[in-house]
């Protein structure tokens, strides 16, 4: 029996039916290939193995087999296709895991946050992240369409590529928009109820339109379910529908573009040819994607665990309209367009053309040229635009051209009907009970009687009375009398009033304006 | 070192430094739910705080003090360890506190020192029963309520200091001093003034300053209100029961009178 038993032919049969294994796993790859893969070896075997895993593999066979190197240089792309899609996979691995916490009627839905962030390990983490990684997806694909614009990567050929780009920066701001409202809270509720309203103003259907997003004429159990599939199903649908024909485009037929400057025909024969070199997939193109990947999430988890918190408000209520309301900030150049015109001009036939003009750039653009100093308009006109967007972003924040009263915008900007503001970021401990009289009190030295006395309140108390008596100076508050009050209210809770008293400038009779702030001690929180 | 291991060292680090970010957070997470959990619970009372001021103050006083001929107090240890034992409620005083607001109540227990607004004595709260209020509203109010405990049992004194709101001399506006009193003297409690009050007892005063004159053949808007507060019965609005309490005239001195007329012809 042992006799016949033969080690090295033992030896040799399990080596090939692991290797075996290996290779159905890896699409073709031996033990030996992996391992030289990873040290930067080159092929082990002919015909070149890592090649045949773009016909073995469906993972694979979309990606690209080899990008030319020039093509790959940093400061070309930026990266910022890859980051738009390692936040896109970002958004769905985080979206997933939110979804098993989440439950989309306005009874529950701000409850279901509210329970993430205290009830759940890592929940708030993960509804960070979410936020985060949405916006992080809004301005890269921002960047990355303002990149192909600037290196006139979306000529000829590539002109079907761009479009899909265009389709796929609605959709993630469509996804960011119906993502905004799923939290109930009243920021979400205002913004998404004067986007939608919007809708009404569109010619023909528009109170149809605002009909089928919103469910009822005001948003309600049914606008929030809407709002949630839009978010969860058809949506991303899109986006993974015209990724895969944006990629494709990109990965099997056209590849990425060279930079224009190798265009010129002039260039010695050895700059083209290193140009031209091949970067293969594996293991080039994919470590690097690793690498850029391991860059993604060290710094998006570094921003959540330290830096960035999702805003929450308080519940959705549709009796009360917050005095600002704001939308997201990718959204403020259509406020500030819509405070330039009425709805219908400047909310949906504006928007409607700047849209289609944009997806119309590769065919009005006939110029065959991508160096930029042989393109010259095509540049201004995108410099131009970039401006544009942001000069209209500004004007859209509510601080411009809204005319408020001088006493409601002060305390208003002092303590925000919703958000934090200055005043409820003063530590529980340095509200000492009093009254305090811009002018009268001495800001020096509020507390004496406190150990640590208290430059926070002062600090604020400094801000209100400079807001007061410039308003004063201005004329809009004549002979202003401004208070703050701080008043013990249950044990562990304090009421702080801001009170402005003034004369009316016709009239002459006196006015006033105050606003009433609770804040409880357990308030107070260390981020 | 080729570019290629160059990144799979860099990356391997990367995740190593990412590993222990969340290492660090998890290992935070448990102290920071609990820090969620009381900061909700303080953002509750907070809310609470404001609804109260709206919706209650005007019958049950500014610091739940409770008026007397009208609501009682709600701050008071009275109110902590004797009510529901009194009334027979089978749950907590929270249940209770819920209970009571959400669905009104239609006659008074103590008639005689707290008749309410008649019947009913205090009106629904709840939208599911016709109020005004969501359940989660009444849920804040609810803890806003119950915070009064410490104070009320002595476990806490508060810092008093000398005045909360201006008192009504300080104003030299009519109209200002009578919004004062319309909050100080239960009117709120019962009428609804749009960014005022939001009381559902008696007509909604708005625009009263309008509509006042329109009431009875040959009175000026003045002379309307002062009768409307002085003498409730001699004009019933259509629609409304006779509610409206009937000893103004005996608590409101004639400056005050005055002074709410004045702010009642202001809303229009
Ligand atoms: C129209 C005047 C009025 C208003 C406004 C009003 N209440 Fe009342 N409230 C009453 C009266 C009257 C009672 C009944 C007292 C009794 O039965 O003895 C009462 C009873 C209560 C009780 C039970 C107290 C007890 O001792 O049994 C609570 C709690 C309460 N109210 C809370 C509120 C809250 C919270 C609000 C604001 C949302 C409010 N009330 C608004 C008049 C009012
Ligand atoms: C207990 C609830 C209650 C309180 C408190 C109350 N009212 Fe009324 N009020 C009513 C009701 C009910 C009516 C309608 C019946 C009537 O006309 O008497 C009314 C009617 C009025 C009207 C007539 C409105 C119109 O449209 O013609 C005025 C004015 C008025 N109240 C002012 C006041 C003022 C000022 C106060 C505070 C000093 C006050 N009310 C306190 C319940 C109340
Ligand atoms: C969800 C949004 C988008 C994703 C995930 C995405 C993804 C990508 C990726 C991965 C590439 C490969 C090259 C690179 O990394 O730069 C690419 C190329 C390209 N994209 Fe996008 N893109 C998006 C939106 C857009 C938009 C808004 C436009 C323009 C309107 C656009 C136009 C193009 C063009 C023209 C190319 C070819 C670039 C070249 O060949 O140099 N894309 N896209």
């Amino acid at each position: 029996m042992l006799k016949s038993l033969n080690f090295s032919e033992l030896f040799k049969n399990a080596k090939t039916a692991i290797d075996n294994r290996v290779r159905i796993i890896t699409a073709g790859l031996s033990i030996i290939e992996l391992r030289a893969l990873l040290r930067g070896d080159p092929p082990t075997e002919k015909p070149n193995p890592r090649y045949k895993v773009h016909v073995t593999s469906f993972m694979f066979h979309i990606r690209p087999k080899f990008y030319q190197q020039a093509s790959t240089i940093f400061t070309h792309t930026w990266r910022l296709g890859f980051f738009t899609v390692f936040f896109l996979a970002l958004e769905i691995v985080t979206g997933l895991i939110l979804m098993i916490f989440y439950t989309p009627t306005p009874a529950e839905a701000y409850n279901s946050i509210l329970s993430l962030t205290s009830n759940i390990p890592f929940g708030k983490l993960m509804r960070d992240l979410h936020r985060l990684g949405a916006e992080g997806m809004v301005i890269f694909s921002v960047l990355h369409m303002l990149r192909t614009f600037l290196t006139g990567s979306y000529k000829k050929e590539r002109s079907f590529t761009w479009l899909t780009g265009v389709v796929l920066l609605l959709v993630t701001l469509g996804l960011s928009f119906t993502g905004y409202l799923l939290p109930w809270d009243q920021l979400a509720y205002w913004a998404v109820t004067i986007g939608t309203s919007m809708a009404e103003a569109a010619p023909l259907f528009g109170n149809e339109i605002n009909l089928l997003l919103r469910g009822a004429p005001d948003i309600g159990a049914g606008g929030l379910l809407r709002f949630y599939l839009l978010h969860i199903v058809l949506l991303p649908g899109i986006v993974v529908w015209m990724l895969s024909i944006h990629y494709y485009k990109v990965a099997r037929e056209h590849s990425i573009s060279l930079p224009a400057k190798y265009d010129r025909e002039d260039l010695p024969k050895e700059i083209t040819k290193k140009a031209k070199q091949r970067l293969d997939l594996l293991p080039d193109l994919l470590t690097h994607e690793v690498f850029l990947t391991t860059v993604g999430l060290f710094i998006t988890i570094l921003l959540t665990a330290f830096f960035y918190e999702a805003p929450l408000e308080n519940i959705a209520n549709p009796q009360q309209t917050p005095l600002d309301t704001k939308a997201p900030w990718y959204f403020w150049w259509l406020q500030g367009m819509l405070k330039m015109g009425d709805k219908t001009l400047m909310g949906i036939i504006l928007p409607t053309i700047i849209f289609g003009i944009l997806f119309a750039v590769p065919y009005i653009d006939r110029n065959p040229h991508r160096e930029a100093h042989k393109r010259p308009l095509a540049i201004a006109i995108g410099l131009l635009a970039t401006l544009t967007l942001v000069v209209l972003s500004y004007m859209g924040l509510p601080e411009y051209g809204i005319e408020t009263p001088a006493a409601a915008r002060i305390i208003q900007d002092l303590a925000p009907e919703e958000g934090l503001g200055e005043l409820r970021a003063i530590p529980y401990d340095q509200l000492q009970p009093g009254v305090y009289e811009v002018n009268v009190t001495d800001a020096e030295n509020m507390c004496p009687d406190l150990l640590w006395g208290c430059p926070i309140l002062e600090s604020v108390f400094v801000e209100y009375s400079d807001r007061v008596n410039e308003a004063a100076e201005e004329g809009k508050l004549p002979d202003a009398e401004a208070v703050l009050v701080i008043e013990e209210w249950q044990a562990d809770l304090t009421k702080v009033t801001p009170r402005i008293i003034w004369s009316d400038g016709e009239s002459g009779d006196r006015k006033s304006y105050e606003q009433h702030i609770f804040l409880h001690r357990d308030h107070d929180r260390d981020h | 070192m080729s570019r290629v291991q160059l990144e799979i060292f860099l990356g391997s680090i990367l995740i190593a430094v990412t590993g222990f970010i969340l290492l660090y957070v998890g290992f935070n997470e448990e102290k920071r739910m609990e820090e969620f959990v009381r900061y909700q619970a303080a953002q509750k009372i907070e809310v609470g705080a404001q609804l109260f001021e709206i919706n209650c103050r005007g019958c049950h006083g500014l610091r739940g003090e409770g008026i007397p001929g009208l609501a009682p107090p709600l701050n008071d240890a009275h109110f902590f360890q004797a009510r529901i034992a009194e009334v027979g409620w089978q749950g907590g005083l929270e249940d209770y506190i819920i209970a009571t607001v959400s669905t009104g109540r239609q006659v008074s227990t103590r008639p005689d020192l707290y008749p309410g607004a008649g019947s009913p004595a205090m009106p629904t709260w709840s939208d599911e029963f016709g109020g005004p209020l969501r359940k989660d509203q009444i849920e804040t109010l609810a803890a806003f309520i119950l915070n009064w405990e410490a104070t009320a049992t002595g476990d806490v004194e508060l810092v008093q200091i000398p005045s909360s709101e201006p008192s009504a001399e300080e104003l030299a506006d009519p109209v200002a001093r009578g919004l004062l009193l319309y909050n100080q003297s239960g009117c709120a409690g019962c009428h609804a003034i749009e960014g005022i009050s939001v009381g559902a007892v008696g007509p909604n005063l708005t625009t009263v300053g309008d509509t006042a004159a329109t009431r009875i053949e040959g009175y000026s808007a003045e002379e309307y209100l002062r009768e409307s507060i002085v003498n409730p019965l001699a004009y019933l609005v259509e629609g409304y029961d006779d509610l409206m309490l009937k000893n103004f005239a005996d608590t409101v001195s004639d400056a005050e009178l005055d002074d709410l007329v004045a702010f009642l012809l202001a809303q229009r």
